[in-house]
């Protein structure tokens, strides 16, 4: 049975829809500027959405804009996704959703308050939890054949598509809207600068220099459905998942193995599910976050997988930075775009190839380029490496 | 100032949460990473920086001198030392 | 056919696996977590810098491996890790925030503030490749993990390695089992058996 893509929606520090998103990555635009974080006493290269969250609430409808920024992300996306779609009571329809930080945005505010004997708004606390980011979505979209969040770090959007394709195909769902979302947060960014990898400069993946990440917010939605769900919505086929698969690294809670087990093994599998052949990839979009640790383990891993032959690949990251549970969903979304507009999106800021595999990205926007499958993969903290295909539907 | 190394192999081990060890199992010179010394990984040698800071006012800003720095007891009792 | 074959139940002052339970004088988690970690002689100094979530996966995992020790005969990626609760990592979440916000953000606490971590910490001792899968909701959803496990099991994975694992200052409530097919011995994979155990 195949898997169609068949609405997209994305906001992240690029844009705030598809088609703004399409044009920043066109004219090799970042998202990523120099921010100030009077809290942290500091300022760091992130790139935020542009809309603040009354604008988020107010495009989306929403009536309150207190609720956590993640939710008002994912609603944007979300809508966006959805389009015109409606609920149907004979198209068994779901959400799934990846998010690492939840409701954090509003439960430091809290926080900040209550450590100081400050008179602090419980309130905020309502929207810390995971779950609660997506069954606000769902509430708008009326979803309610099945709503689950998943929380596997990084690479929790991508297990959320590749979790959404299984229930379509196992019949348990025939459309689904699936995806992640995180907002930027003092928490993650001190978090990540506590363990030495946050880049002071912006982020240079793949590169020799390399020297951390830069953190991004954003969300994205895919809406998968089945050919039998197409056939009643008549919705436009965007693009098909193809394959999938997903592996334990099992070697530390937050460094990735020297050998990339659990990486290639993520690879292959995906590739192995997609009754695809390596020479079948066309293009990779990498996880490559820019730290030391991931760029190097990615590379190996390309490596294991296509020996010499290793496909043009590069990392979006130094455009939207690094939007932890977001990232698969958004760079799922880019792979998508490159499929139908055959085009390669570069890897930014790379001067010199990482010594120890040699490898070299794609650097400029590659154009007329012909591309049928797509590999993407995120490697998330715990080890959790997921692998998704992508490919063109004809 | 100079370190009690007594002192800092108990502040390691109760920030770096080493419990199956007591300040007698760490002589001075003993290797603290690696799968010859006592064990610790990469996230301890994080906190380790942190430990500095918080109990010595000593900052390490480039985790590369981590590994000279954090060689042993002695190593990193000799730079609290030399930089506080 | 799939069959639970073991089961694990972690509750604030008890430990039982397979209904063979054993009382502590305190409710205090983390105390009764280490006292079995030294009674079963685990041996295994990374547990100490887990945080408080990771180490009630871990024990009740261990011993769950002791009274099942045919897990070891399945390949190292042929059993799934599929994992839930409802309040995330909120214990290490707080911890983390106040280290923060006291200008000491400390890196091992930053660490578990994912609740998936606790699947890495099993994967890394067992050495187990497999998928892995950590899921957000509100309830220990029964049917909602059945489901998973089948998808899992219909895929490349053998054997599944379940649990549903939320830890707070006040509350305690671990569940873990296991998941074999064509067994001759175990509780079929039902919602209502699964329920039933859960809630011995």
């Amino acid at each position: 049975m195949k898997i169609y893509i068949t609405g997209t929606g994305i906001v992240s520090g690029i844009g705030n829809s598809i088609n703004e998103t399409y044009n920043a990555l066109l004219t090799e635009k970042t998202g990523l500027t120099q921010k100030e974080y009077p809290n942290l006493n500091r300022s760091f290269y992130t790139a935020s959405v542009s809309l603040s969250n009354s604008q988020l609430a107010k495009s989306c409808n929403c009536k309150n804009e207190k609720i956590s920024r993640s939710s008002l992300l994912g609603l944007k996306a979300a809508i966006e996704c959805w389009g015109e779609n409606q609920i149907h009571p004979n198209i068994k329809t779901g959400i799934i959703s990846g998010t690492s930080v939840g409701g954090m945005d509003r439960s430091e505010i809290f926080y900040r308050s209550h450590l100081a004997n400050e008179p602090a708004n419980f309130n905020d606390l309502m929207f810390h939890d995971s779950g609660s980011v997506i069954e606000k979505v769902a509430d708008h979209l009326n979803i309610t054949d099945y709503i689950n969040t998943i929380s596997t770090a990084c690479s929790s959007s991508s297990n959320a598509i590749m979790h959404g394709a299984r229930l379509i195909k196992a019949g348990k769902l025939d459309r689904v809207l699936v995806g992640g979302v995180d907002a930027l947060s003092e928490f993650t960014i001190s978090g990540f600068k506590s363990l030495m990898i946050y880049n002071d400069e912006l982020i240079t993946p793949f590169d020799k220099d390399r020297n951390g990440l830069n953190l991004g917010e954003g969300a994205g939605f895919l809406l998968l459905e089945s050919e039998a769900s197409i056939a009643k919505t008549g919705n436009k086929i965007l693009a098909e998942v193809s394959g999938y698969h997903n592996s334990s690294d099992a070697h530390h809670q937050t460094a990735t193995s020297p050998t990339a087990i659990g990486a290639t093994l993520a690879l292959n599998g995906a590739i192995k599910n997609a009754n695809l052949k390596i020479e079948d990839i066309d293009y990779i979009n990498s996880h490559g976050t820019g730290t030391g640790n991931n760029d190097l383990t990615e590379s190996v891993a390309y490596t294991n997988v296509f020996k010499e032959n290793i496909p043009p690949f590069s990392s979006t990251k130094a455009y939207t930075g690094h939007t932890l549970a977001a990232s698969g969903a958004i760079e799922a979304i880019f792979c998508i775009l490159s499929l139908n507009n055959n085009v390669i999106f570069p890897n930014l800021n790379h001067k010199n190839s990482i010594p120890e595999t040699n490898l070299t990205p794609v650097t400029t926007v590659t154009k007329d380029v012909n591309l049928t499958h797509i590999l993407t993969n995120a490697l998330g903290f715990g080890g959790n490496c997921t692998a998704l295909i992508i490919s063109k539907v004809k | 100032m100079l370190v009690n190394r007594e002192e800092l192999k108990k502040q390691i081990i109760e920030e770096l949460n080493l419990e199956e060890l007591t300040a007698t199992d760490i002589a001075d010179d003993a290797l603290l990473f690696g799968d010859d010394g006592i064990g610790l990984d990469s996230i301890d040698a994080l906190e380790l920086i942190v430990l500095l800071e918080k109990f010595y006012g000593v900052e390490l800003t480039n985790p590369e001198e981590g590994k000279e720095v954090f060689e042993s007891i002695s190593t990193m009792a000799n730079y609290i030392e030399k930089n506080s | 056919m799939n069959y639970i074959t073991t089961y694990c139940r972690i509750t604030s002052n008890s430990i039982s696996v397979n209904d063979c339970k054993t009382e502590s004088n305190t409710t205090d988690l983390s105390s009764n977590l280490l006292e079995v970690y030294k009674n079963e002689a685990l041996k295994y100094p990374k547990f100490h810098k887990m945080d408080l979530l990771a180490k009630a996966a871990f024990v009740g995992s261990e011993l769950i491996l002791k009274e099942n020790t045919a897990l070891g005969n399945y390949k190292d990626d042929e059993i799934a890790l599929l994992f839930s609760n409802s309040e995330s990592s909120e214990h290490s979440d707080s911890k983390f925030e106040t280290s923060y916000k006291n200008n000491n953000p400390s890196p091992s606490q930053f660490v578990y503030t994912l609740p998936n971590i606790l699947l890495g910490e099993i994967a890394i001792k067992n050495k187990w490749f497999g998928e892995n899968i950590f899921l957000v909701s509100p309830t220990f959803d029964a049917g909602e993990i059945k489901q998973q496990i089948e998808l899992m099991l219909m895929n490349s994975s053998k054997a599944c390695f379940c649990g549903w694992v939320n830890v707070s200052d006040s509350n305690v409530d671990v569940f873990l089992f296991t998941i074999e097919q064509n067994q001759t011995e175990g509780i079929e994979l039902t919602e209502i058996n699964l329920i039933t155990l859960y809630n011995k």
